[in-house]
């Protein structure tokens, strides 16, 4: 019974693998955002990204 | 069959004989139709020779504990594998372990046609037990019945400590047989040696719910406490049946990998390096990049940080944007590199590149929107973007692989501490087997 679900359960993990391989996934966090004005090309200023003011770690043991 | 014509004489319907105790007079209730060797008075315990019609008294034995009670009444019928039983006997046993001292209930069922089986419990553990057709073969450490091999699980003195009901054999309270248990679960095969006679049992396992319905029993049998010896595992597989599952399962992965691998195009389409200069931050310091095309689908898009830095950072907020759609994606990297020396050695952290993948873009013009920062004793510092799209995310796979060993660990971990539980009551203990954990639970 469970080598049964186990084999299922293997052929689902490959197959949203195989899946997410083929539309592009990724592991790393980006923020997604809609509509961007076209003016931000012009006027990079004009876009505040969400990460700006970010507290930079200052490094060193 | 004619409707006229007589039935067949069938066979006797079972009737109990009624007999009366020599010693104290109270009623003996003989079930077994001249199979029983034995018979116990209930009021008097008084050991009675079944086969003698005055009941001949043969011992009489003081019950050390008057509560003993069978779970079972004597007298009770129940269908057990398909065969009507009638409870005719119990007995306690009990045998001494490192001081300890451990009892078992034993119950004789008895059919008139197919004769004697035994129930036996044990904290809540039972088995079904019946007299071996054949005489298995001792191996030493292991025995052989019917081709299967059994585990040499305990060997002790068992005691019989009380009786009731009515018996196949000559029992006597107080007498000890030299018991030897070997397993093969859900079996249990015993061998019994009584002075120069050696009876063989063979068992299985049942739960106390099968009894209690065999039997029809009201409310609800004990709840069995730890793993007995010939008990199935919960784990009902073959642990190294899900191990070459989950081989074969890590083998198509890495061709899954190699297939995407060489299927990525890994096409760059941006490749810069700039400049950042404190002075110049002063006034707005971000910038765009030319607009570059995305195409062949949507596909990650990795964007890769380069910088000399040396004990500093630089960070860079990005935008990804669709020059077309307004569509972006928003993300801040840092690229920083510290390195020194004290007390412990030599050190090291961070790195001076940076990799960040962003998961399905869609085909496209885009641009890149840089924001730098930089460690404010930092004057000026270069540092190198590139884009390349359809790139594989190896990480994928690192999870894929995880989430594939994950099942197959807990499976086997549970394996493991269910056998070491079982093993660890029997002769052997657990620090010296390391093969069991694996064989047991093949019984699907």
């Amino acid at each position: 019974m469970f080598r049964k679900f186990y084999m299922l359960y293997g052929f689902l993990v490959l197959g949203t693998a195989a899946f997410g391989q083929y539309r592009g996934w990724s592991l790393d966090t980006v923020n997604q955002l809609k509509n961007v004005p076209k003016s931000v090309r012009d006027n990079p200023g004009s876009y505040r990204s969400v990460y700006s003011g970010y507290h930079h770690y200052t490094g060193g043991k | 069959m004619g409707a006229g014509t007589p039935p067949l004489p069938g066979p006797p319907k079972p009737q109990a004989k009624a007999l009366n105790c020599p010693k104290c007079g109270a009623a003996v209730v003989l079930r077994s139709f001249g199979q029983a060797e034995t018979v116990v008075c209930a009021s008097c315990h008084c050991i009675l020779d079944a086969k003698d019609p005055n009941l001949a008294i043969l011992q009489q034995f003081e019950a050390i504990t008057r509560d003993i009670k069978p779970l079972i009444p004597l007298g009770t019928r129940g269908r057990l594998r398909g065969t009507d039983y009638e409870v005719i006997g119990f007995q306690r046993r009990s045998t001494k372990v490192d001081g300890i001292t451990y009892y078992w209930h034993e119950y004789v069922l008895f059919n008139p046609y197919k004769g004697i089986r035994y129930l036996s419990e044990y904290n809540g553990h039972w088995n079904d037990i019946s007299i071996c057709k054949q005489l298995p073969m001792d191996q030493g450490g292991a025995a052989n019945y019917l081709g299967e091999s059994y585990k040499h699980f305990q060997t002790c003195d068992a005691g019989t400590d009380f009786v009731l009901g009515e018996f196949p054999w000559q029992v006597r309270v107080g007498e000890r047989a030299a018991v030897t248990d070997y397993v093969h679960p859900p079996r249990i095969l015993s061998s019994e040696k009584l002075d120069k006679e050696v009876t063989w049992s063979i068992g299985e396992y049942m739960y106390g719910r099968e009894v209690w319905e065999c039997f029809k029993l009201p409310g609800s049998p004990p709840e069995p406490m730890g793993v007995f010896a010939n008990q199935p595992s919960p784990v009902t597989i073959n642990v190294s049946g899900i191990w070459a599952a989950f081989a074969a399962f890590a083998v198509f992965l890495l061709v899954l990998m190699a297939g995407f691998d060489m299927r990525a195009k890994k096409e760059p389409v941006l490749q810069e390096t700039y400049q950042y200069n404190r002075t110049d931050a002063k006034s707005e310091a971000s910038f765009v990049t030319d607009v570059f095309e995305l195409g062949g689908g949507t596909s990650t898009v990795e964007v890769k940080t380069s910088s000399p830095v040396d004990n500093h950072w630089i960070y860079l907020n990005y935008a990804l944007i669709n020059q077309d759609t307004g569509q972006a994606w928003d993300f801040g990297r840092e690229v920083s590199y510290y390195h020194g020396y004290d007390s412990d050695g030599s050190w090291s952290e961070g790195k001076r590149t940076d990799t960040v993948v962003i998961p399905s873009v869609p085909q496209g013009h885009y641009y890149l929107r840089i924001e730098p920062e930089a460690d404010p004793s930092l004057p000026a510092i270069p540092y190198s973007v590139s884009v390349t799209r359809d790139v594989p995310v190896f990480g994928i796979y690192g999870i894929a692989f995880a989430a594939l060993l994950l099942p197959a660990l807990v499976i086997s971990w549970r394996a493991y501490t269910f056998e070491r539980s079982r093993w660890s009551e029997s002769d052997h203990p657990p620090m010296e087997l390391s093969s069991i954990s694996t064989s047991s639970g093949d019984d699907e």
